[in-house]
Formats: C-alpha cells, sequence, structure tokens
C-alpha cells in the first residue's frame, strides 16, 4: 500500500516534469529537429535552392564530397584556424584575466577597455580590419611603413591571408574569455593562496598548482565554446575575404554557404553540413570526457 | 517512464511535424490558387480597374540607378491609381542570396531584377515567365539589339526585358601617359591596343616607391561577385578560348586548350612577373592616379561627375576600346527585369516592366543613368551616343560584344572563372592545375543539371 502510494506519487512528480519540459522541448522540436531531420533527408537528394523538383540521389551526394577537393581544403582551414585560435585567444585571455583581477585604482577602465570589442557587431569589426589590412592605405601598413618593417598583405596573400582573420578574431573574442575566467578565478578562495604563500611558494607554482586546477571547469567551459565558435567560424571571412584570397579562407560554413545559395544545390550542401555537424559532435565529446574531474574542490 | 517519454517525444515530433506540413499545404493552396488568379485577371485587364494592386519589385542597390527607377514608378503610379509599385533596393553582395531564399520560400517578389547570365538558371527551374506573348503584344522586340536578345533567351524564349546593355574599355590616366611621353591608344575601336602594348605602357608607367600601379585589369580588382568574372572572361575569348563547347555539354577540351593556357600566363605574369597589376585594388584607384591603365563601364562617367567632379575627362583621363591579343572581343550583358512565377499579377507587372524598359522608359533611364542603352530607338534618339566617349562604348558593342554563356550551370561557371583567375593571379598557382581544377568545377555543374 506503502508503494502504490508512493508508485503514484511519482507517476504525478514526473507527469508536472514532463508538463514542464513539453514548451521547451515543442519549440526544440519545430525549430530545430525538424529542419534537421528535412535537411538529412535533403541531403539524400538531388535538390535545388529554387527548384520545385527534386529526384533521389542516394549516396552519391556523400560519394562526391568525400572525393572533393575544395571540400578537404576548407576543412583544413577551419581545423587549422581552430589550431591556431583556441590555445592563442585562451592564454591571452587568462593573461588579461589574471591582470585585470588585481585590485588597483583604475581596474575597472582596463576590464572595459578589454571588453569593449566584444560589444562591437563581428559585422562592423570586420569591415573594419578590411580597412586597416588595405596593402597601401590601410592603417596597420602606413605604421609598419612608418617604423620601417615591410608591408604585410593579409588580403591579397593567400599565404598569411587566415592569419589577418586569426588576429581580427581573437581580438574580438578574448574579452569575453576574459570576462569568463575572471568569474573562475574569483572563486578560487584567497586562503589557498595565503597559505601556499606561507608554505614559501612562488608565483609561479601558485599559478600552476592553485590557479590553474582550481580552474579546470572553467577552463573546459571556454575550450569547448572556442573550438565550436572557431570551428562554425563565417561572418568575418565572409565580410573580410569572402573566402578568398586564392580561396585560402574558405572554411567548412563558408564551402556550405557558397553550394548552397550560390551553387544553389542544397543537397550537396546539406551532406556536408551533417558531415560537419558529426565532426564537431564527436570533438565536443572528446574534449568533455577530457575534461572531466573526478574531484570536486 | 521511459514508455512515456518516448510516447511525449512522439507526441511532440508528430504535433511539430502535423504542424509544419499544414503549413506547407498552405503554400501549395495559395501557389495552385495563383494560376487561376491570374487567368481570370488576363482576358481584359480593366477587370483588375478599382481593385488596389500591390507589385513588389526587387533590385540591387546602386545609386544612380535607384534614382531612375524612382523617377519612373513615379510616372506609372500616376498613369496606373490602382497600381501600387513596393521598390526595395537590395545590397549588392546581398542581392544573389536574398532574391534566392525568397524564390527557395515560394515568397518571391512579382518582378526581380537580374543579371543576364543568371536568367538561365532561374528560367531552367521554372522560377521566372518567359515574356514572348507580352514582347509580341506591345514590348517592340524589334526594337531590342540583337546581342541583348541572345543574351535574355534561354531555350528559345526570352525572359526578361533588358534595362540597358553593358560593355567595359580602357580607362586611361591622360596626364601620366603625356608626363612619359607614351603615344595615346586611338580612338578607333578597330586599332586596340594589343595586350603586349599596354603591358609595355604599363610597365613605363608602374611606379612602385609611389604606389602606382601600371595596369589594373578588372573595374573593381578580385571581387567576390560577377563584376570579377565578367572582365576576366574577356581575357580567354580574346587568346582565342572558348569556356565551354558549342553545344554547352562540357568545358574540357575548350577552357583547357593551348589558347586559355596563354591567356592564364599572361595573367599569372601582369600580378605576379611584371608586377605592373594591383592585388588588392585600392578604392577608388584610377580616379585618385594609383593606376594608369584601367576598365570600367558607362557608368563610370557618372560616378567620376558625382565624386571627382576634378578628375576631367579630355584632360586628366581618356577612353580607349578595349585591349585585343588574337581576337578584340568584349564582355555584354547587363541587368533586366524578370516576371516570378508566383506572381499574381502578372499582367500588371509586364505593364510596369514595359513602362520602365520600353521605348519611352529607355530613354528615360539613359538620362539618368548614363548607361547603354539595349535599344536602337535610345541610341538614335541621343545624339550624344555617337559621339566620344559613349560612341566607343556602342561601336566596341555591335562589332565586339560577347555574352556570357547562357546556361543554368552559370552559377558553377561564375565561380570557377573566378577562383581560377584568383588562383592564378593572387596565389601564383600552377596554370595547368588551376585550369583543370575550373574545367572539373564546370562539368561536375553540368552534370548536376542532368540529373
Amino acid at each position: 500500500m506503502q508503494r502504490l502510494r508512493f508508485a503514484a506519487y511519482d507517476k504525478q512528480e514526473s507527469r508536472a516534469a514532463f508538463l514542464f519540459i513539453i514548451p521547451a522541448f515543442a519549440l526544440l522540436a519545430v525549430f530545430i529537429f525538424y529542419p534537421m531531420i528535412q535537411a538529412l533527408w535533403i541531403s539524400f537528394q538531388n535538390y535545388n535552392l529554387i527548384s520545385s523538383h527534386s529526384s533521389f540521389a542516394g549516396m552519391d551526394n556523400y560519394r562526391k564530397l568525400l572525393s572533393d577537393g575544395s571540400f578537404g581544403d576548407s576543412l583544413w582551414h577551419s581545423f587549422y584556424f581552430t589550431l591556431v585560435v583556441l590555445p592563442v585567444q585562451t592564454a591571452i585571455s587568462l593573461g588579461l584575466a589574471i591582470l585585470v583581477q588585481k585590485k588597483f585604482r583604475g581596474v575597472g577602465f582596463f576590464r572595459t577597455v578589454y571588453f569593449i570589442p566584444v560589444v562591437v557587431s563581428f559585422a562592423i569589426a570586420s569591415t573594419i580590419f578590411r580597412l586597416i589590412y588595405n596593402k597601401d592605405y590601410g592603417m596597420l601598413n602606413v605604421i609598419l611603413k612608418g617604423i620601417g618593417l615591410p608591408s604585410v598583405d593579409f588580403l591579397s596573400n593567400p599565404d598569411i591571408s587566415m592569419l589577418g582573420i586569426i588576429v581580427l578574431c581573437i581580438w574580438r573574442a578574448m574579452g569575453f574569455v576574459m570576462v569568463i575566467f575572471l568569474a573562475g578565478l574569483n572563486n578560487i578562495p584567497e586562503s589557498l593562496y595565503e597559505a601556499a604563500h606561507v608554505d614559501g611558494a612562488s608565483p609561479i607554482q601558485r599559478f600552476f598548482l592553485i590557479t590553474l586546477p582550481l580552474l579546470k571547469r572553467t577552463m573546459a567551459f571556454v575550450v569547448i565554446i572556442t573550438t565550436m565558435d572557431a570551428l562554425k567560424i563565417f561572418i568575418p571571412i565572409y565580410i573580410t575575404t569572402s573566402g578568398g584570397p586564392a580561396g585560402s579562407t574558405s572554411t567548412v560554413v563558408h564551402f556550405i554557404y557558397e553550394t548552397a545559395f550560390k551553387q544553389m544545390n542544397m543537397g550537396y550542401a546539406a551532406v556536408a553540413a551533417f558531415l560537419f555537424f558529426f565532426l564537431v559532435l564527436i570533438i565536443s565529446i572528446v574534449q568533455l570526457r577530457v575534461f572531466r574531474t573526478d574531484v570536486e574542490y | 517512464m521511459k514508455k512515456s517519454l518516448l510516447l511525449l517525444l512522439a507526441v511532440v515530433v508528430a504535433i511539430g511535424l502535423a504542424a509544419c506540413s499544414s503549413k506547407s499545404n498552405n503554400g501549395q493552396g495559395s501557389s495552385s490558387a495563383s494560376p487561376s488568379a491570374t487567368e481570370s485577371a488576363s482576358p481584359s485587364d480593366s477587370a483588375a480597374e478599382g481593385e488596389q494592386i500591390e507589385l513588389t519589385f526587387w533590385r540591387h542597390d546602386y545609386a544612380p540607378e535607384a534614382e531612375a527607377f524612382k523617377k519612373l514608378i513615379a510616372t506609372f503610379e500616376e498613369k496606373h491609381p490602382n497600381i501600387k509599385v513596393n521598390f526595395q533596393m537590395i545590397p549588392n553582395d546581398q542581392y544573389e542570396t536574398k532574391i534566392r531564399t525568397a524564390l527557395a520560400g515560394g515568397n518571391p517578389p512579382d518582378i526581380m531584377a537580374l543579371d543576364a547570365p543568371t536568367l538561365a538558371s532561374y528560367a531552367n527551374q521554372g522560377a521566372i515567365i518567359p515574356l514572348d506573348d507580352y514582347f509580341a503584344k506591345d514590348g517592340n522586340k524589334d526594337d531590342l539589339l540583337k546581342p541583348v536578345i541572345e543574351g535574355l533567351t534561354f531555350n528559345g524564349k526570352m525572359y526578361a526585358a533588358p534595362n540597358n546593355e553593358g560593355t567595359i574599355v580602357m580607362f586611361y590616366n591622360k596626364k601620366m601617359f603625356e608626363e612619359k611621353g607614351i603615344p595615346l591608344p586611338s580612338k578607333n575601336v578597330d586599332e586596340a591596343w594589343t595586350w603586349d602594348q599596354v603591358l609595355d605602357a604599363a610597365k613605363k608607367l608602374n611606379d612602385p616607391a609611389k604606389g602606382i600601379y601600371g595596369w589594373n585589369p578588372t573595374p573593381w580588382g578580385f571581387a567576390g561577385h560577377e563584376g570579377a568574372p565578367y572582365s576576366e572572361m574577356a581575357f580567354l575569348w580574346q587568346a582565342g578560348a572558348e569556356i565551354l563547347s558549342p553545344d554547352g555539354t562540357t568545358a574540357k577540351g575548350y577552357l583547357d586548350s593551348p589558347e586559355a593556357k596563354k591567356a592564364m600566363t599572361f595573367w599569372k605574369s601582369l600580378f605576379n612577373t611584371e608586377k605592373v597589376s594591383p592585388k588588392e585594388l585600392p578604392q577608388d584607384a584610377f580616379w585618385n592616379g594609383k593606376v594608369a591603365i584601367h576598365v570600367d563601364g558607362p557608368f563610370a562617367f557618372s560616378y567620376q561627375a558625382q565624386n571627382f567632379p576634378n578628375f576631367k575627362l579630355g584632360v586628366d583621363y581618356d577612353v580607349a576600346p578595349l585591349w585585343k591579343d588574337q581576337k578584340m572581343i568584349g564582355t555584354t550583358g547587363s541587368w533586366g527585369m524578370a516576371i516570378t512565377s508566383k506572381s499574381e499579377h502578372p499582367d500588371e507587372a509586364w505593364q510596369f516592366v514595359n513602362w520602365v524598359t520600353g521605348v519611352e522608359g529607355s530613354k528615360v533611364w539613359y538620362e539618368v543613368t548614363k548607361n547603354l542603352p539595349a535599344r536602337q530607338s535610345t541610341f538614335d534618339a541621343f545624339a550624344e551616343l555617337k559621339e566620344y566617349p559613349m560612341n566607343i562604348y556602342a561601336e566596341q558593342l555591335s562589332k565586339y560584344g560577347h555574352p556570357r554563356p547562357v546556361t543554368p550551370a552559370y552559377p558553377a561557371i561564375s565561380e570557377a572563372i573566378r577562383l581560377l583567375f584568383e588562383d592564378v593571379g593572387l596565389g601564383n598557382g600552377d596554370v595547368d592545375e588551376a585550369l583543370a581544377k575550373a574545367v572539373k568545377k564546370i562539368d561536375d555543374g553540368i552534370a548536376l543539371l542532368k540529373q
């Protein structure tokens, strides 16, 4: 009898839980899951963007994509971008966070200054960097010439164009990551540092033995978010270089955009989107595993 | 617990699907209703009178042309008080994406502007309607120039009405030429300079210390839009190469011909060994005296008048026919107006299209935009079109004009040519490799259409 009553209570509880979930889930279903299923279906078709007819293609699109050199190139560009941005941006942001965590006069000013790029719209930042990077009249090259250095042609040299995009993206995102690190740093109890200080630990030892381990959860969040954002990079590329020069900044998302909206080949673009989705998914799962902590501080 | 969760999932997904499918049914319902609506409207134009009709019209943003449209729309609405034209300008580099998304979503404007070579892909997918019956009725088709009709005809039917025609000619900085003692190029289109003559002059004019480039061979530099392939294709044709086989089924054996290789090798040298051409074209480079030899369309004159009034034709700069190699060829083709198949008022849409592009509208268009006319009657109406500098455009157009390929695979061709010239010019890449890549891209695009 007692157990039955518990069972009934459980049932009531779970029913209430479902009621709370339904609105969010319905929205997800309509705006995320349904389009995803539809996209999966499109990926098996010869589907022209503006055509009313489409024909079944089977695995054709998948087979073609796997042997498509320009898709391979775009994958490499995305990963190259991520491999550079992830360590550099994380290190810079952490450095900034440690700098502005100290309490001194005017710290608020520096926090604000470092955060300002985040407030700038990505489209505007990209347009401005395009002007700054111009080989003949850009601010960057005028300064470089002024101090007697050779000019840098970020917008027309395929070998270094991606670095130009990387600088732009790090400049824009570091303030945001800095704030996350700042929150993590403020959660570390001051007493730990005092104890370490009494024990005679050097500042470097304190950083590696206290700060970094205690930042692990924050670090996990930062690394995963940065990786996903970096792999999906599109806006600055679309605006500053539109995939050029000579295709050297064409990332996967740019490839998908070009295929779907310029070539109007939706089926093929859907395949690229799906393969990329699974790649990002796998990477995120691996990262989550790596950062899983058994010890809670 | 698990079962009920599954059930819930199923129900929610079902609701989601039902909601969406009912939506798409509605969409089909309205689209199937539209032909019948047009049928009922077509017997007599007067049937529509009295009821207020709104036509939507999309066009990419370009200031002088927007002004011409506004003028023509105002007079049209005055004459047709029951029709209102909702004119929307869309930034140039977003235009194609926006119109395609709208077509895919089944919610396009009644009238859309299109660049001649994209016409075939829209027509092939049934997104726009043929205008032959309308042209036969009151479109004065005989008055249109032949290459214009050719460029707007797909599978024997004409799908758009032209606003104007376009081609590009050589611009040169007269003062710089005189300073260096270089003889000025002829203004006779039959005596155009050869590539080597232009390169020769460019080498003398090139002055890296002052940031002056000898020769800028494309109006907008390595742009991410159609402007780049528009001017680049001329190099291929001038060398004697073709992009597609005559039947339009393949690029193999045509785009990778020795002639094409010659054109690409020359192109590569301009940017990499001779270094007379800018890899990054500074804003308004020619007007600021940073480029000595330039290429541009007739719209350049009004642009110069507005933005650089002190940089004068005949004093600071002059124009000459485009350069040549084996052949003299200038790319042609410009923007036109098409009526979408989803339009519920195609007859009224045609009235507007004909108002803008017809015999009278065409004259207004020329007066405001100073762009090359598509109609003979406009050429006859303005004496200035027979005089320098417009006569160079007009003569080059009629003698040496070459439209871009009319094929539904054009988006693939445009992209392949753009990347080909970037790979070789900016990337200093291998000519054979780059050509093979372009051929494959175009042939893949053609193969896709057959499925």
